[in-house]
């Protein structure tokens, strides 16, 4: 059913390392997902797990000392890890754009908003300055920004963090690229004004003919607003599958210690249970599976051997030793708010 | 805006006043016989305790601390800065004799100071820990660990004692006749070189362009790798913003991601830096002058400090003062030109 549209991004065994000082920090050791065309996939994690680092590797836009060092990311049939920095430059902005976490600090402060949408319009389809003002205004009406004519020479110090975000959407969806890649776009807003931004791109991505990846660590978000769900810790996926099959039949530990770890009104969970543990650091990772250290149904072998991802059956893939053991926990506990 | 400029002018007479009774606290510390010395031309005077009495009663030497000062202000608003012992002239003449030779080195030198200094700032940050950043760097740890006068000296021995290329002094002989003594020759602006050009004369302008580039050389390495290792910084700060990674992401150029939003951002904190090098040059130019036998305020001021010259001392370092509150001023506006967010306030 999600795979009507055309396959637009597979990424197949990412892996993104930090060569620092102390040692290699795999930050992305083993990312697989696709996207298909018109679906939404969300990236759900906790911090630090290697959501964003996905994404910029996907961006090829990793800051020293990140490296990609394998994997392959297909996009229209073409791996973009083999092109070069021009052709990369070309599909940045135009083919993929991005939404950044920070509203704050992710538009310049010396250049007007105006401008700083403009920039991509005039770099890929060449327009006159006068022409990409002409339609920043547009964009900036069409992400529900006040008075856009006047906001438009302003600077990004004059606007609300709500507003900041809403011109980092305008500016990502300028030259109507085929994939979106938002990465915690409302994390860093307040309760009220992350609703606003949900609903915005909620109703923006009716009109959206190219697919999204939504990065986030609220499961609520995701809930409203993917198709498929990659649930990612520790650099690696360790669930992948659709929504509904996330939500009520999940197979990894950790996707069930997540959904059982946060209010829902659909469930009469008798209380929330954390996960103990920390994430672990990616200099120090556990033999084993990552996860083991912080497993409620953890055994010898995943304290030697470490799970690959496997399908257990159509669209479902999960990163687990002991599948049938959550599964069988999972129904009892979660089933119970399928309607 | 303007306020600000107003209140900030309004300042400028409490500092000076504040620099003028530090300098004037120390040149007390000496004793009335120990000042007199700067204005005895024949030692037979000290042996005679009258002639001592009435040289000390003339310059109000032995006058209590407050009258003395008190004394020095009510001079200065009038513009008498006293008379110059070393110079031989009013202080105030033999500032404004000498200020235009100063005034030519220190513009020339703001040149490489911010040409170079921020360029090879930028272009070090870009090239981050490769063999081009850290040759720059080295040069500039020199640059900036390398004392004036040893520096100086061998650029002399170098550049003059051996090449024989950039003699000391500000022109050659002939130039310096042609200056002095040809009725044809016009001071527009006494900026040699200049003044060289507005007179059609291309080999004096080249004589007095091949006299600066020693000193200059001297006096603006130490500012441009003060102002590199800032900009450096900065740029390598500025790199790993986030609207960088914005900027990239949106498909725009490696050029203007550099020179359009990393460098304008990054300059902001060397702006401050850049205007205090310029004016610091001022006071630079004491030890270069000095070894250049360049005939400038440096020079000058240099003579009089070992002569206990406390007019002209006083009166250099009043100036001096007054041109760092200016130069400082002129940074804060500068800002506002760059940074849109101070504009408003």
């Amino acid at each position: 059913m999600l795979d009507s549209g055309k396959l637009l991004l597979a990424v197949k065994d990412l892996r993104t390392y930090f060569f620092t000082e102390e040692g290699i920090a795999k930050a992305v050791d083993g990312v697989d997902f696709e996207v298909y065309e018109g679906e939404t996939l969300g990236i759900v994690g906790e911090s630090a797990c290697g959501k964003s680092v996905t994404a910029f590797s996907i961006m090829k836009l990793l800051d020293y000392p990140g490296k990609t060092v394998g994997g392959e990311v297909i996009f229209k049939g073409e791996n973009l890890l083999e092109k070069s920095e021009e052709e990369m430059r070309r599909i940045r902005g135009k083919e993929i754009a991005m939404i950044f976490q920070e509203p704050m600090t992710a538009l310049n402060p010396i250049l007007t908003v105006g401008f700083q949408i403009s920039e991509a319009l005039m770099a890929h389809f060449k327009m006159s300055k006068e022409e990409a003002r002409d339609r920043s205004i547009e964009l900036l009406k069409k992400v529900g920004i006040p008075l856009p004519e006047q906001r438009v020479n302003e600077y990004p110090y004059q606007l609300s963090g709500g507003m900041r975000q809403r011109v980092m959407i305008a500016m990502a969806l300028s030259c109507d690229p085929s994939l979106l890649i938002a990465d915690e776009p409302t994390t860093a807003l307040d309760v009220t004004i992350q609703a606003q931004i949900l609903d915005l791109m909620r109703s923006l991505l009716q009109g959206f003919k190219g697919a999204l990846i939504m990065i986030t660590h609220d499961l609520g978000v995701i809930a409203e607003i993917a198709d498929r769900i990659a649930v990612m810790y520790a650099g690696k996926v360790v669930e992948y599958t659709d929504k509904r099959t996330i939500f009520y039949y999940p197979l990894h530990p950790y996707t069930f210690g997540l959904l059982t770890s946060i209010p829902r009104l659909d469930l009469e969970l008798p209380r929330l249970n954390a996960i103990p543990g920390v994430v672990p650091d990616p200099l120090h990772f556990p033999a084993g599976c990552k996860f083991n250290p912080r497993c409620r149904f953890v055994t010898e072998r995943c304290k030697e051997e470490e799970p690959s991802l496997v399908k257990v059956e159509e669209g479902h893939s999960v990163r687990c030793w002991n599948v049938e053991r959550v599964s069988k926990e999972a129904k009892e506990g979660l089933l119970v708010g399928e309607v | 805006m303007l306020s600000y400029i107003i209140r900030r002018l309004l300042l400028l007479p409490i500092i000076l006043l504040g620099v003028t009774f530090l300098i004037f606290c120390l040149f007390s510390l000496l004793s009335p016989m120990e000042r007199l010395a700067t204005y005895v031309h024949d030692p037979a005077t000290l042996k005679n305790p009258q002639s001592v009495q009435r040289l000390i009663d003339k310059y109000h030497l032995d006058d209590p601390f407050p009258l003395g000062y008190i004394n020095w202000i009510k001079r200065i608003i009038h513009f008498d800065l006293g008379w110059s012992q070393t110079a031989n002239q009013p202080v105030w003449e033999a500032i404004t004799q000498r200020f235009p030779a100063t005034l030519e080195l220190v513009l020339y030198s703001i040149i490489p100071v911010v040409l170079v200094g921020i360029w090879l700032g930028v272009i070090s940050a870009v090239h981050h820990n490769d063999m081009l950043d850290q040759t720059i760097r080295v040069t500039a740890i020199v640059g900036w660990s390398l004392p004036t006068f040893i520096f100086g000296l061998l650029i002399l021995f170098i550049f003059y004692g051996i090449l024989e290329w950039f003699p000391p002094g500000r022109l050659s002989t002939w130039a310096q006749n042609i200056l002095y003594t040809s009725p044809d020759f016009r001071s527009y602006t006494h900026l040699i070189t200049i003044d060289a050009l507005l007179n059609g004369n291309i080999p004096m302008f080249l004589d007095a362009l091949r006299h600066l580039i020693a000193p200059i050389l001297t006096l603006s390495y130490i500012s441009w790798a003060e102002l590199l290792r800032i900009t450096r910084s900065s740029m390598l700060d500025t790199l790993r913003k986030d609207y960088i990674r914005t900027a990239r992401a949106k498909g725009v150029d490696e050029h203007t991601v550099i020179h359009l939003h990393a460098r304008k951002n990054a300059l902001i904190p060397v702006v401050t830096v850049a205007g205090m090098q310029i004016i610091g040059m001022l006071g630079g130019v004491v030890i270069t002058e000095t070894i250049f036998n360049y005939p400038g305020l440096g020079f000058w001021v240099a003579s009089s400090a070992q002569q206990l010259d406390y007019s002209s001392v006083i009166s250099f370092a009043l100036l001096f003062a007054t041109l760092m509150v200016l130069g400082n001023l002129i940074v804060d506006i500068s800002y506002a030109l760059i940074d849109p967010r101070v504009r408003l306030e």
